[in-house]
């Protein structure tokens, strides 16, 4: 096991390696550069840019020195925890992101029990109850979570959760409370407004998630080893939570690899439509505007956090189900 | 005796009665009430203190406002931290400024002496401090001069181009600690208006208290410790972050705003915070400005509509549309607000702009006929645009322009703007392409069909709306019109390589202005310019670049604005100003559509003194700069709000 882990994490090196280089590539491909984009936006909204100043930024940040000495210079700053600069907002990358992590991880650890909530015990009872009203009725809804887009989901939401309970429209807080230390009335607050993102964002993932354990659960059911546990008199809660549902879950625990960086990085659709302050939007942003340090060291820390998690999903896979193999090579 | 103790006791009553109110009318005239503690304390100098001996006196009356009374929160809605700079564009306080006439006032400075048009002798208003309540002084102007112009880690491109005619920089002296000059070789007529802008050149630094991040005055250990401190890499960085002043991020940096930011980005709501020693005081020696606090909450632009419609908003324009209009209209009544129509101010809403220096050799010698761009003009039917885009509300014009300007010419308004089928197929029939294939579309010399490719960065949904319909006007020319959609900076790089035929953006955008401001839309000057992006390289490069123009209007235009440049009088730049003008229109260098459109304006129904109407944009005008928010005041201000 410990050879295991120790090999994969030497593998992640060059993993990261060769993402880091990919995605500064990516960020240099467009012919245009973060300047050009704000020039080309000032003048769009009718205000002139300081040339002067631009060239005075330029400058600042390198632009006039080699493609490979700058990627050193970021590669080596990301290393040591310097993320950058970011143009656009004309801070250390680090002090920006810090400061979205926070509610973006509230909102995402919100997002990812409600699911599970919501989802086992549904999931439970279709594949208990298969094709019965329940079954039917429950997988509708689930359906619908599913097919209907987020950012259509949240205009309404929004919209109604602002005309029937008066919740100010957008963001994770009334505007009141921006600023200011945190206090009963702020927390009261943020969860009024709270409930709206994680229902939205949650509605796929839990459609989906009650499909998928319904899919794992019944293949169990259906096995033989269940047939004779119930048939020896074992009850029926225990036919069912004790063995089946506990090998009808690898897929869960795979999905952890992807929980990682979907809870730092936040659903940036909804995140946009609901403005809220999380650092989904912000990526989008930085991406659009090309301020390339921002979304190139906020990409690489998500790079960073998927190749963790991956990891973390196999050696818990292998706790879990001791059928799995560490190693790979041919089964005969 | 008696009756006089019962008159006594009367009036008492009254006065008991009536103190409450004659408090509330008095307060103000003292001290803004959320300063009244600080002053009584002794933190703060009482408000004559505060203010300089020759305030700048609002004479609200006769603008036709109201005095007000102090007090309130001004709640405005923006899209992310960069707009924090709308604040110094909204308060607009400069230097000088422009009235509401387009004619230059002093504001921040006391006076200006200008002799021969070359040489400037600034004023500063005796007493005048920063918001720190340190005196603003001519060692102020001297800092910025040669610690940051003129430092080469600071700027190294030199002082920014405005300071610069002929390749040489000012003569700067200091005369005495309350006035400086500023003296060229040659008339600077762009001096003044540059420092009005909305976007104005500095000019001043408040030298005592960026000299701790600059390595000429500061203790070299202190500042060692305060570059680690702030994980910058050198001083020149610090200082570079410490005195941004059109974006005021840095709240400890003093200013002369009617506002100051006490909010360090980053943050979800910047809270502006009134200037205690601001320099303007209305008719009666209030101390502007009347709202003590504004602030900016930050959310995606796109909800800006909705929340302003939720009453979120105290005073908004930013992202608000005309399309939103009937949405505002619909809450107003319920939150309290009224939308107001103000005119936009630019030439053309959409305007289409030729590419004089195109790479398509054939279409280029075709747009140099100046019976061609006519042609495609007259061919516009701008009256169903008006009704079918704008509702009738705009107006049918050519990119010129508008009558509130005192440059307004109505002939040129009109200047090949008349929808005239016939005439533009006969103008295109004269420029030799009579041949028209079976569609009714014309041949090109070489044979090719006349498809005329319209780039468009497809931001605005009108543009494309508006496209449009000029396609099916067009069609009936004999010109095909193919819209072609790319974002916004690729689209600006293909006309920077002349790849564009013909592109669309907004008209001219200051049309509002007056002969002072530099006319350098008018004539190839910058190579962002859709319609001659070579030549106003060449021109801005000084030949080194680009390429030389070959058409006389153009070339006459380029003369024109040189000779603005070393204008002496305002007489002289008034007529170079209308000739210009008169040259764009006849040769239709770009084609208008329609202007004066409106943009939706939120005010709550408590905000006094907001115009019922004004031109909306950013040069002049400053967005609500001219209207001048300090002088916006609450009816139902509370102490503290």
């Amino acid at each position: 096991m410990l050879r295991y882990i120790v090999r994969r994490v030497l593998i992640m090196i060059p993993t990261l390696v060769i993402t880091s280089m990919l995605i500064f590539t990516v960020m240099l491909l467009p012919p245009s550069d973060y300047f050009e984009t704000y020039v080309a936006e000032m003048q769009a909204q009718g205000e002139r840019a300081d040339m002067s100043r631009i060239e005075f930024l330029r400058k600042e940040y390198g632009f006039d020195r080699p493609v490979v000495e700058r990627y050193f210079l970021w590669i080596s700053g990301f290393v040591r925890g310097d993320f950058g600069y970011s143009f656009e907002y004309e801070m250390p990358v680090r002090d920006i992101v810090g400061e979205r992590l926070a509610l973006t991880m509230l909102v995402s650890f919100c997002t990812i029990i409600m699911t599970w909530i919501v989802a086992f015990p549904i999931g439970i009872y279709s594949a208990t109850r298969q094709y019965s009203w329940g079954d039917y009725g429950l997988t509708f809804l689930g359906l619908i979570g599913i097919a209907i887009p987020h950012f259509l989901l949240a205009l309404l939401f929004m919209y109604f959760a602002n005309v029937w309970f008066g919740t100010s429209i957008g963001g994770l807080m009334d505007p009141v409370y921006f600023n200011q230390p945190m206090s009963w009335d702020k927390a009261k607050s943020i969860l009024e407004h709270l409930w709206i993102p994680v229902l939205i964002i949650g509605a796929g993932g839990t459609g989906k998630m009650i499909r998928r354990i319904r899919a794992n659960l019944l293949d169990e059911l259906q096995k033989q080893y269940v047939v004779t546990a119930k048939a020896k008199g074992l009850s029926p809660r225990k036919a069912l939570l004790k063995y089946p549902l506990r090998m009808s879950l690898n897929f869960f625990i795979s999905d952890i690899g992807d929980i990682l960086p979907a809870i730092v990085s936040g659903a940036e659709l909804t995140a946009v439509v609901l403005s809220l302050q999380t650092t989904g939007p912000l990526l989008l942003r930085a991406l659009q505007s090309q301020d390339m340090y921002l979304a190139g060291s906020f990409l690489m820390f998500l790079a960073c956090l998927t190749v963790v998690g991956v990891l973390i999903s196999d050696i818990a896979l292998g706790f879990l189900d001791p059928r799995i193999r560490l190693s790979g090579g041919s089964v005969k | 005796m008696m009756r006089s103790i019962l008159r006594g006791l009367c009036l008492a009553c009254a006065l008991a009665v009536a103190t409450p109110a004659v408090v509330a009318m008095a307060a103000p005239l003292d001290e803004p009430p959320i300063l009244a503690d600080a002053v009584r304390e002794g933190l703060l100098p009482p408000m004559k203190d505060r203010l300089p001996a020759h305030p700048r006196v609002i004479d609200l009356p006769a603008m036709g406002r109201e005095t007000g009374r102090f007090g309130g929160v001004m709640r405005m809605l923006m899209s992310d931290q960069r707009d924090i700079r709308m604040m110094t564009i909204y308060g607009y306080a400069r230097m000088v400024v422009f009235d509401e006439k387009g004619d230059i006032q002093p504001d921040i400075l006391e006076k200006v002496d200008v002799t021969d048009g070359r040489s400037f002798t600034l004023h500063i208003r005796p007493g005048h401090k920063w918001s720190d309540g340190e005196p603003l002084t001519a060692e102020d102007f001297r800092y910025y001069w040669e610690d940051v112009a003129n430092n080469a880690r600071l700027s190294p491109g030199g002082p920014p181009f405005s300071y610069i005619v002929n390749d040489k920089p000012p003569k700067f002296e200091v005369i005495d600690p309350l006035t400086v000059r500023y003296a060229w070789d040659v008339p600077n007529p762009g001096f003044l208006p540059a420092l009005a802008g909305a976007q104005p050149l500095p000019i001043v630094m408040p030298a005592h208290y960026l000299k701790q991040f600059h390595e000429r005055y500061a203790d070299k250990a202190a500042l060692a410790k305060l570059i680690k401190d702030n994980r910058v890499k050198d001083w020149g960085a610090m200082h570079e972050r410490k005195s941004r002043q059109y974006r005021p991020e840095n709240p400890d940096l003093p200013v002369l705003d009617p506002w100051r930011n006490t909010t360090a980005p980053p943050a979800e709501m910047f809270v502006f915070e009134r200037n205690p020693y601001f320099h303007r005081t209305d008719s009666e020696g209030r101390q502007l400005p009347y709202v003590d606090r504004v602030t900016l909450s930050t959310g995606t632009a796109s909800l800006i509509p909705a929340k302003a419609g939720a009453g979120e908003a105290d005073l908004q324009a930013r992202y608000l549309r005309f399309d939103n209009y009937t949405f505002l209209k619909r809450n107003a009544k319920m939150n309290d607000f009224s939308v107001r129509l103000w005119t936009r101010g630019e030439g053309s809403y959409v305007a289409l702009y030729p590419n004089l220096t195109t790479a398509d050799p054939v279409w280029r010698a075709l747009l140099h006929d100046v019976r061609v761009r006519r042609a495609l003009s007259v061919g516009i039917n701008r009256h169903l645009i008006n009704k079918v885009v704008f509702f009738g509300l705009a107006r049918e014009s050519a990119n010129t322009v508008l009558p509130e300007s005192p440059l307004f010419q109505p002939e040129l308004q009109r200047a090949w703007a008349d929808h005239d089928t016939v005439l533009a197929n006969r103008l295109l029939d004269q420029a030799g392409l009579e041949k028209r294939d079976d569609d009714g579309v014309r041949f090109l010399p070489d044979g090719r069909r006349a498809e005329l490719t319209v780039d468009a960065s497809g931001e605005v949904t009108e543009e494309i709306d508006v496209l449009e319909l000029i396609g099916y006007d067009w069609m009936k020319i004999g010109v095909k019109l193919l819209p072609r959609t790319a974002q916004r900076d690729v689209l600006r790089r293909r006309i920077i390589a002349g790849q564009t035929v013909m592109s669309v953006s907004q008209g001219i955008d200051n049309a509002v202005p007056s002969a002072d401001m530099e006319p350098s839309e008018l004539a190839p000057a910058h190579y962002l310019q859709s319609q001659w992006p070579l030549w106003g390289k060449y021109v801005q490069s000084r030949g080194q670049e680009g390429e030389k123009p070959d058409v006389p209007a153009a070339i006459e235009l380029i003369d024109l604005h040189a000779r603005w440049k070393s204008s002496v009088s305002h007489e002289e730049r008034e007529r170079i100003w209308r000739e210009m003008l008169r040259i764009q229109s006849e040769q239709v260098f770009s084609i208008g559509v329609v202007n004066g459109t409106s943009q939706p304006v939120i005010v709550s129904n408590r905000l006094r003194n907001v115009p019922e109407k004004a031109i909306y944009s950013f040069e002049p005008g400053a967005f609500f700069g001219q209207s001048m928010p300090d002088t916006f005041w609450y009816a139902d201000a509370k102490a503290q709000d």
